[in-house]
């Protein structure tokens, strides 16, 4: 019996090779394998909001204008032309004449129209992108007016993310899909989007497993160059050491989310790994207005707690010297963060601030956090390195993991003495970040930071100097946020700890592999040496 | 036997729905809002988004309204949809359920047949060196972790000697086939593709030996303890006598009666690992119904949880069920359903 049994496995084993082993011959005409954590929320593009999102949606819509190879200006996608009128609240588009979607229908003023308003209408996580559209004209197939509340200059920005990619109208709405006002309810298109895409983009979806592929195949219809790779699959791979393992194995050709740490032990001669600054980061954050402050949490006990930090030193722990500091909440190399001060560690400085509050023999601070590794810090890890940075003045971090759904109800109410969280852009501006994470009346940070309302945090000079970005363009709008990403910084609300660099692994035979600020990795750009 | 197959039949819906009871009060009493897994950080201060968002979801109607509407929902086969893959739970369930009893019966053939086996050697060579060897497996396969285990066999046979393929289900470069049963073994051969069938058949390999192994560690420490009993008794004594090989002995004679208590942890260990895959399937991601349980949970996906629980339910109760009646056939001096001897 047992010899028999051997021997079963042995054949096994047999067929196992010869299917793991490919000819040379037909490498190139393979589809390219790309090893990630999917973690989608959605596949409707006005309910989709996570970074896997973002590769998809860039690659399967086509958004009126794209971000631009130096990831900073715009480019024209459907739309060849724009103007903007001086005070940024009307903007008129003219739509490229042979732009059509992947059904071969073309793309017209009506469906920039409807999805704008299904965007706005269906309440989604992207539909604050539509926020303060007044109105949208069609005067002709190819022409679009879009008309603001108010000035809006960063609006173009938004364009170019890929959450607002164009649908086609008709196609959609024969599936369930509506724009009108009640759309949140009367949607009901997200499981059809599940199994399609319906947009102009280079690749057309062509069958979702949730937790298990993401794979697209190219769009025969595509009116622009057609994308070098004709079948491209997302695999789910939750964990960094087993997509590294694809990538060497030749099981993928891709792997996206490899720390550094285990990038480091990659040392093939096929793998090329680059390291690069990302737009991610890692903050933490005090909440003045939460219930659990033992000591009042004002300004000047923010900011020795600031100072007792070693940020250098949380780089070295949590991505192994794989990531650069960041000065405020808008992240390096955004509108406005050229020449801001790095954050400085200061000890002396720190225990006189508290003496001057006379918490000298120090305080005892709760800090929940979610569980979770993010973009290769896990957050509990780094919370146990800033609890040992305050140790050096006297304050006791009580570090508490938490789901990270629980953490985000706690931190609404009753909130969150002390925390840590990560942010990434949803496209490439800094107004969002200012609305986010700024002192603003009803920001995300204002409300739950000020104990939605308890305490007042409100910058008045950020909500002025916010209008004053958004009315204006070129180095007036850039010297505004930067005067912002310095109130922002004085506030000590959001204390950014560390930009986490970007580890792309990737068979040698791949080129054309690059990280987006809009769309994280552009698939139509991917080709095979 | 069969009126007790009939009466435990007739017993499972009632079973099933104090599963099912316990399972949606306990997931709807936990303290955190599932809107927080619904909708995303920056639309949580809007009232707009999280009133159209609790309405769509059925979250702004009271406690027992929604368990009425679940359980008629559910007797249409309706188990909701999910918050997290937005998709009809049914749906979710119906592929991954196969995916994980594919993994589960390779694991449970590999793992049983290794397990006998040692347990078997181990027994026959007690205290000497066959029997150390055996039990310092079986102590290994019960005390390494899953997750190491399985990343270093992911590196010794996929990487570094390329012998086997790396996680997934099917090569990723072949597309899954056709869905009839959901089992791919079986949908690639009535596909008629081979390659796929082989591909299928190589992926499953290592993360089959790693679930197998903890199997292999329970069963050979039960069959061993088991066989060591029977060998002491007085039967196989006078079948030595009668001139009976060594072979028949342990096999016929001794391995049949010693099989009575192992089944009932293999009945066990099947229907766990039908849930407790989970570091398995996170390893080889392989997209089996642990790795959605534990999602599910992470992101307060209730639908989901409760689609699990009667899942994960109905595993034991059926399982239960094969056992005794396996039981009865093993052994005939069982007599299941029958009442007691006055």
């Amino acid at each position: 019996m047992k010899p028999h049994f051997t021997g079963l496995l042995a054949g096994v084993a047999a067929l196992a090779a010869s299917s793991t082993f490919m000819l040379p011959a037909f490498a190139q005409e393979q589809p390219l394998v790309i090893a990630r954590n999917l973690e989608i929320n959605s596949l409707d593009p006005h309910r989709a909001f996570c970074d896997t999102c973002q590769i998809y949606l860039s690659a399967t819509y086509q958004g009126l204008v794209k971000l631009g190879p130096d990831e900073k200006s715009v480019v024209p996608a459907l739309a060849t032309e724009w103007t903007a009128n001086e005070n940024q609240t009307q903007f008129t588009f003219k739509l490229a004449p042979d732009a059509v979607f992947s059904d071969g229908s073309p793309v017209e003023a009506k469906d920039v129209k409807w999805t704008f308003e299904r965007l706005k209408n269906v309440k989604g996580d992207p539909s604050f992108m539509m926020a303060g559209v007044q109105s949208i004209e069609t005067p002709d197939d190819k022409t679009v007016v879009i008309n603001m509340e108010s000035p809006n200059s960063e609006f173009m920005g938004i364009l170019a993310a890929p959450y607002v990619g164009i649908i086609n109208s008709d196609v959609a709405m024969e599936n369930g899909a509506s724009a009108g006002e009640d759309a949140a309810t009367a949607d009901q298109a997200e499981t059809w989007f599940l199994a399609n895409s319906a947009g102009s983009g280079p690749y057309v979806l062509q069958t979702y497993r949730p937790d298990d592929e993401l794979r697209f195949v190219r769009n025969e219809n595509f009116w622009q160059d057609s994308p070098p790779i004709g079948e491209i699959v997302i695999d789910q791979v939750a964990d960094a050491v087993s997509q590294a393992q694809m990538l060497q194995s030749g099981q993928a050709d891709i792997a996206m989310q490899v720390d550094p740490d285990t990038a480091s032990t990659i040392n093939s001669p096929d793998i090329v790994i680059e390291t690069v600054p990302s737009y991610n980061f890692i903050y933490v954050v005090f909440s003045p207005g939460a219930e659990a402050n033992q000591v009042p949490l004002d300004l000047e006990v923010r900011q020795a707690l600031a100072y007792a930090i070693d940020y250098q030193g949380i780089i070295d722990f949590t991505v192994g010297g794989e990531g650069k500091m960041q000065a405020s909440p808008i992240p390096n190399g955004f509108p406005g963060t050229e020449g801001l001060p790095m954050p400085e560690e200061n000890l002396e400085k720190a225990k006189e601030l508290l003496a001057s509050k006379g918490l000298d023999k120090g305080f005892s601070i709760d800090a929940t956090v979610a569980s979770m590794n993010v973009y290769g810090v896990d957050l509990a890890l780094l919370m146990q390195k800033v609890q040992q940075d305050l140790s050096r003045i006297n304050v006791t971090v009580n570090i508490q993991p938490v789901a990270s759904a629980v953490w985000r109800e706690q931190i609404v109410k009753p909130g969150i003495p002390f925390s840590a969280r990560f942010y990434a852009p949803d496209y490439y501006g800094s107004a969002q970040y200012v609305q986010f994470f700024g002192m603003i009346p009803d920001s995300w940070w204002e409300r739950n930071a000020g104990g939605q309302g308890k305490v007042d945090v409100v910058n008045q000079r950020e909500v002025e100097l916010l209008e004053k970005a958004l009315s204006s363009s070129g180095e007036a709008m850039e010297q505004a946020y930067h005067e912002i990403a310095l109130e922002m910084i004085k506030d000590r609300i959001i204390v950014p700890v560390v930009s986490p660099n970007l580890v792309l692994a990737y068979r040698n035979d791949i080129e054309g592999v690059r990280y987006s600020a809009c769309c994280n990795l552009p698939l139509a750009e991917i080709s095979r040496k | 036997m069969l009126s007790y197959i009939a009466r435990r039949l007739i017993a499972m819906p009632f079973l099933l729905l104090g599963v099912i009871t316990v399972a949606f009060l306990l997931t709807h009493f936990t303290t955190a809002d599932p809107l927080t897994s619904i909708i995303g950080e920056r639309q949580m201060n809007n009232p707009a988004v999280v009133a159209a968002a609790r309405e769509r979801w059925g979250l702004d109607r009271s406690l027992p309204e929604q368990y009425v509407v679940y359980l008629k929902n559910l007797l249409s086969g309706d188990f909701g949809t999910s918050f997290r893959t937005r998709q009809p739970v049914a749906q979710d369930l119906l592929v991954r359920l196969p995916a994980t009893l594919e993994l589960v019966i390779a694991a449970m053939i590999i793992g049983t047949l290794f397990g006998i086996a040692l347990g078997v050697i181990a027994a026959r060579f007690q205290n000497r060196a066959p029997d150390n060897l055996a039990r310092l497996v079986a102590l290994f396969g019960s005390s390494i972790p899953v997750f190491w285990l399985g990343l270093v066999v992911l590196f010794i046979f996929s990487v570094q000697l390329g012998w086997l393929p790396g996680p997934g289900r099917i090569d990723s470069r072949m597309p899954a086939p056709p869905f009839v049963t959901g089992f791919y073994t079986i949908d690639t051969l009535l596909d008629g593709n081979w390659a796929a069938f082989r591909s299928v058949l190589a992926q499953m390999i290592l993360p089959a030996c790693v679930l197998g192994w903890t199997v292999t560690g329970i069963v050979s420490r039960m069959v061993r303890a088991s066989m060591l009993d029977v060998l002491s008794q007085e039967y196989i004594l006078a079948a030595r006598a009668k001139g009976a090989g060594e072979l028949r002995i342990l096999l016929h004679h001794a391995l049949r009666n010693a099989m009575l208590p192992t089944l009932t942890i293999l009945g066990f260990s099947f229907a766990y690992l039908i849930t407790g895959a989970i570091l398995t399937e996170t390893i080889f991601a392989w997209p089996g119904i642990g790795s959605y349980a534990v999602a599910a949970a992470r992101g307060l996906d209730h639908p989901a949880i409760i689609g699990v629980t009667i899942v994960g339910g109905m595993a034991f109760l059926i399982s239960n069920l094969v056992t005794d009646i396996t039981y009865a056939l093993v052994d005939p001096r069982v007599k299941i359903g029958a009442r007691a001897a006055q």
